[in-house]
């Protein structure tokens, strides 16, 4: 039982990062045909963002809202700076141009601020635990499930209600016809760049809380996992971001919690079988178009 | 010129090594429906699609007295043209409701105009909250016009209304298209089927490799040995 409680706890805690990862990258999918590797690096900056912030003496609450700012700030520039120049040019070199990126970003971080990993100080209140039943729940992973879900339904209210959450929905049926509508595409990607980063920017704070340090390969982990789980739920389907954040959440929390010790060491091994099942019965995703011409 | 809504002046397509329309001349006038006729491959859906600036051309475009050619689609678009794809292109995870305020300028006021299509098309009132994916054929197509309208144009450029849908479903479309003439509205529509738009349209203009091979009154082609030959096998 006690085990089942903090099962779910941290299904749903890691799952939600993941959906919003997946969702930052599946934002962007759906607007440029692009995944965007340097989503990763996003977080990472959100990190240092947070961290500053935290030293210089500012409230928490306003560390995390500068930081979670700047992720959205940064994504438009390396739009404007690196995707804009090669937009039209293929799927492939567009990915070059999101490794390069990442690469680039990765070294500014180790050569202007550290190679080390930065311990980031969180607030006493945040590292207690709650105990429910014989298990103790870390405010943290309740801030996160709390923070995770709250964004995802803030999200699904923007892809309902407003006319930017429209057209970037529309954007993953069909790009063209989008620009018959009316609708300017350059300023669509950036939008779409600007909520990618804020994704990217809230997924980041609660890793880092988390994980309670920063270095500058942070991003790499989590952004391939969200692009598995992009996969997973099927490439552009922004449902299917979701649906698989939570899966991919489920099988490596599952792995973690009830794995023998014996048998640990093949953990990734394992959930990566398991994603390769998946696959193989849902080739597309589990919302996958049929006729994927993206790359 | 001066009553010319619409009016391309050598205009030519390239995909690649390959011409698709070269040097095409056509003029719609304010309110006028034109027919663009011709087999697969003319160089009818290219001609559209240039026209509201989703392809590259040579030549040039002028439309309301603007040249056109080259500018922006999200801009042609707000001058009041505006297109009907081929094959609908809804957005199929879309609900009817929002592909259809999706076809309207983002700060638009567009209740009266939405509440006059589901007027005109009482059938999309009660699908309104499905998504478009799952409408029929003719359900589909009825979508795709009024999401069209949604951005209040001047000249509506229509590629295959009756593509794929059954004959009682063709004239819907054809009822609803002769409803929004009445309303002053300019279309050009491309058609497959040539006798029902050559006695839907004002003037036609046929095309052939890429060529506009023949123009004239409607009426007039209807009638015309050399339509009844490409078109009806000679007869």
């Amino acid at each position: 039982m006690d085990s089942l409680i903090s099962y779910v706890v941290n299904l749903i805690s890691l799952g939600g990062t993941y959906a919003l990862l997946a969702l930052g990258l599946a934002v962007i999918f759906s607007v440029l045909g692009l995944i965007n590797f340097a989503h990763g690096e996003l977080m990472t900056l959100t990190g240092y963002v947070l961290l500053a912030g935290i030293l210089t003496g500012q409230p928490f609450w306003l560390a995390v809202l500068v930081a979670i700012i700047a992720g959205g700030i940064s994504a438009v520039l390396m739009e404007f700076a690196a995707f804009r120049p090669v937009r039209n040019a293929s799927g492939a070199t567009l990915l070059m141009t999101s490794f390069a990126v990442s690469m680039l970003l990765q070294v500014l971080f180790q050569n202007g601020i550290s190679p080390r990993g930065q311990a980031v100080p969180v607030p006493p209140w945040l590292t207690t635990s709650l105990s429910i039943g014989n298990s103790q729940i870390s405010k943290v992973q309740i801030m996160s499930i709390v923070v995770g879900l709250l964004a995802l339904v803030a999200l699904k209210f923007f892809f309902d209600r407003s006319y930017w959450g429209w057209a970037i929905r529309a954007a993953a049926d069909d790009f063209e016809i989008v620009g018959l509508m009316g609708v300017k595409a350059s300023r669509l990607i950036s939008f779409a760049f600007l909520l990618s980063g804020l994704l990217a920017g809230v997924a980041g704070v609660l890793w880092v809380i988390q994980r309670g340090s920063v270095d500058p390969l942070m991003g790499f982990k989590p952004v391939l996992a969200a692009f598995i789980v992009a996969v997973i739920g099927g490439l552009g389907s922004l449902t299917g971001a979701v649906v698989g954040g939570f899966i991919l959440s489920a099988i490596e929390i599952a792995l973690q919690t009830w794995l023998p010790a014996s048998v640990m060491p093949y953990r990734d091994a394992i959930t990566y079988t398991i994603v390769v099942i998946i696959l193989s019965i849902f080739p597309n995703g589990i919302f996958g178009k049929r006729d994927q011409e993206k790359v | 010129m001066s009553d010319s809504l619409l009016t391309t002046t050598d205009l030519s397509i390239s995909y690649g090594a390959v011409k698709a329309v070269h040097g095409s001349n056509l003029k719609v006038k304010e309110g006028e429906v034109v027919a663009l006729l011709g087999p697969n491959g003319a160089g009818k859906s290219s001609t559209l699609r240039a026209i509201v600036g989703l392809i590259k051309s040579r030549g040039s475009v002028n439309f309301a007295g603007e040249d056109i050619t080259g500018a922006p689609t999200e801009h042609i678009v707000s001058m009041g043209l505006s297109l009907v794809p081929e094959g609908r292109r809804l957005f199929p995870n879309l609900t009817v409701r929002e592909n259809l305020l999706l076809g309207a300028p983002r700060k638009a006021k567009t209740d009266d105009l939405f509440d006059d299509l589901l007027q005109r098309l009482p059938i999309l009132r009660e699908r309104l909250n499905q998504v478009s994916g799952t409408l029929s054929g003719g359900e589909q197509q009825q979508v795709a016009i009024a999401r069209a309208l949604m951005s209040r144009p001047k000249l509506l450029l229509i590629d295959e209304p009756s593509l794929g849908l059954a004959p009682t479903l063709v004239d819907a479309v054809y009822q609803l298209l002769a409803d929004l003439r009445k309303t002053g509205l300019a279309m050009i529509i491309v058609e497959q089927e040539v006798m029902r738009v050559l006695k839907f349209a004002d003037r036609a203009y046929a095309m052939s490799a890429g060529e506009i091979a023949l123009e004239g009154r409607a009426a007039d082609l209807l009638v015309s040995d050399e339509i009844k030959k490409v078109y009806l096998g000679g007869a």
